[in-house]
């Protein structure tokens, strides 16, 4: 019992710690900055909750540009690892290259991708939308395959074996083995992709055309030296972060309940 | 030739197979582009035209060539993003040996590195760049935090794989406190270090090429946000392009590398 609270205490106790250090500049002090550029976290939530719809606003630009590339880039990722598994010995190949993409930084392909969409249509908030999404896709597109693939070969000893011997065709063996087989490694996919989906997001809201979404307000904001309203949006990125975070393990404990 | 070989050629030809697949995408992709919009070069290239622009004399800027100019700038990135990679993957290492030795250390930093998982902390790049005030210190310091949590997180879970019965057997030969973690501990987890350093390798460099394209002066983002905005050729941007992919796959690589050198257990087993 005595351990369990310890478990909270700790963490809660360090966290508090911060937390007076920032308010009382004693931080400040150590790492030199001032109260300009690092106001102290009440004012940054009193702008919080002046700007509460205006940050909302970029907050939902940001979430649904996440959000789209991640479903994109994870069922386009699905698809190429069935692929991969239906045809091995080019599949493995295949799925090698496309995993050395994940070593290129997010900021070479994101002003390729921006250029790429321009002609697609003539609101510019509808086409960078469409560039931001492409870039999110390509980066979770890559974990996703390389799991999922993993996912439809490293099945338990004898278990396709079994299946042949039962006489099942190729479509039961996939749906009835592979793809319940793989539904762990969908998981271990998404918790590296969830985080990366919205840093690529905000990374790409840089490169991007018109002037939307968290990651580029803490720019333009720190751009004009407001650098309290660009803590009021890294705090928003932060929540963003956390709560995606958050639904994947509620999502994970549901879909894995009875598999642990 | 046995089975061996002939399976490791095969994989060889089929990867290379892919490589020029991806090449031929690319040129009819810069064929279509090249007969439908005004200005090709900027939008997709022929994979000559950029291979051309890398040999060419020509000057662009500051009478250095488009190569040159993206040399000279990878070098000041590239230095500054393995300054931070090595100072987060030291404390990377310390945090995890001081969690590892300490419970309670462990208890209440643990959960903020589990949400600084979570954190886009390349968004915080300009914050770190006003507190710093300095283009140099801001590069080091986001590498460094990109690189601290893997490592930290990925070392401790090396030192809590190591079987009871492995310290038993250390107890039992009388092996003091230090002789455990230099014979025992250590070696476990340095395959968990190495998967901590190869997913905060590449990301260093993305840091801190983000990082430069806040500011002027030089560095390899600077010059790639200049190139866009056609102060210079917009060759200096695809040669970043295929430059800074080419660093991000090398890093991969090395770190895969220095994992054969540092375990030699590891690389006997591979040969078998």
């Amino acid at each position: 019992m005595k351990n369990s609270k310890s478990t909270i205490i700790a963490p809660v106790t360090l966290g508090l710690i911060g937390v007076f250090m920032w308010q009382s500049q004693m931080l400040h002090r150590i790492l030199g900055a001032d109260t300009f550029t690092m106001p102290l976290p009440a004012r940054i939530f009193g702008i919080i909750t002046e700007n509460i719809a205006k940050i909302l606003f970029n907050m939902q630009a940001t979430v649904m540009v996440a959000i789209g590339g991640l479903i994109l880039g994870s069922v386009l990722g699905y698809l190429l690892a069935i692929l991969a598994s239906n045809f091995p010995k080019w599949g493995v190949g295949g799925l090698s290259v496309i995993s050395s993409f994940n070593a290129i930084p997010i900021i070479a392909i994101a002003p390729i991708l921006n250029n790429l969409t321009k002609d697609f249509s003539s609101d510019p908030n509808t086409r960078s939308m469409l560039a931001k999404i492409l870039v999110v896709m390509i980066t979770c597109t890559v974990s996703m395959s390389v799991n999922a693939y993993r996912g439809f070969i490293e099945l338990k000893p004898f278990s396709e074996d079994l299946m042949r011997s039962l006489a099942a065709n190729r479509m039961t063996v996939f749906f009835k083995l592979k793809v319940p087989n793989s539904v762990p490694y969908i998981f271990t996919a998404l918790r590296v992709s969830v985080p990366a989906s919205i840093i690529s997001a905000m990374v790409s809201e840089y490169f991007a055309e018109y002037i939307i979404g968290v990651g580029r307000q803490i720019r333009e904001n720190i751009v004009l030296a407001q650098y309290a309203t660009a803590w009021a949006y890294i705090t928003a990125a932060i929540t963003i972060g956390i709560i995606m975070y958050v639904i994947l393990i509620i999502i994970e404990g549901i879909c894995m309940k009875g598999r642990r | 030739m046995t089975k061996l070989q002939k399976k490791k050629l095969t994989d060889k030809l089929v990867i290379l197979v892919w490589i020029i697949g991806l090449i031929v995408i690319w040129e009819i992709g810069a064929s279509i582009v090249e007969t439908t919009k005004r200005s090709p070069q900027n939008v997709l290239p022929h994979l000559s035209q950029i291979v051309e622009s890398v040999f060419s004399s020509k000057p662009v800027s500051n009478k250095q060539t488009a190569w040159q100019i993206v040399t000279s700038n990878a070098t000041i990135t590239l230095l500054r993003a393995g300054t931070g990679f090595l100072i987060g993957t030291l404390i990377g290492f310390i945090l995890a040996l001081a969690m590892n030795f300490f419970k309670l250390v462990e208890k209440a930093v643990f959960p903020y590195l589990m949400m600084i998982q979570m954190i886009p902390i390349l968004g915080m790049a300009p914050i770190v760049l006003a507190i710093t005030q300095d283009i140099d210190k801001s590069r080091i310091v986001i590498s460094a935090i990109l690189t601290f949590y893997p490592v930290a997180t990925n070392m401790l879970d090396g030192l809590k794989s190591v079987e009871k019965e492995k310290y038993d057997l250390m107890h039992s030969l009388a092996a003091s406190n230090w002789h455990i973690y230099t014979k025992l501990l250590l070696p476990t987890s340095i395959p968990y270090i190495f998967s901590g350093l190869k997913i905060a390798a590449p990301m260093a460099i993305t840091a801190s090429i983000l990082v430069d394209t806040l500011q002027g002066g030089a560095g390899l983002g600077t010059m790639l946000s200049q190139s866009l905005k056609h102060a210079m050729s917009i060759y200096v941007f695809w040669q970043i392009v295929f430059f800074s992919a080419f660093i991000g796959i090398l890093s991969y690589k090395l770190m895969s590398f220095a994992e054969k050198m540092f375990s030699p257990h590891e690389k006997a087993k591979g040969s078998r």
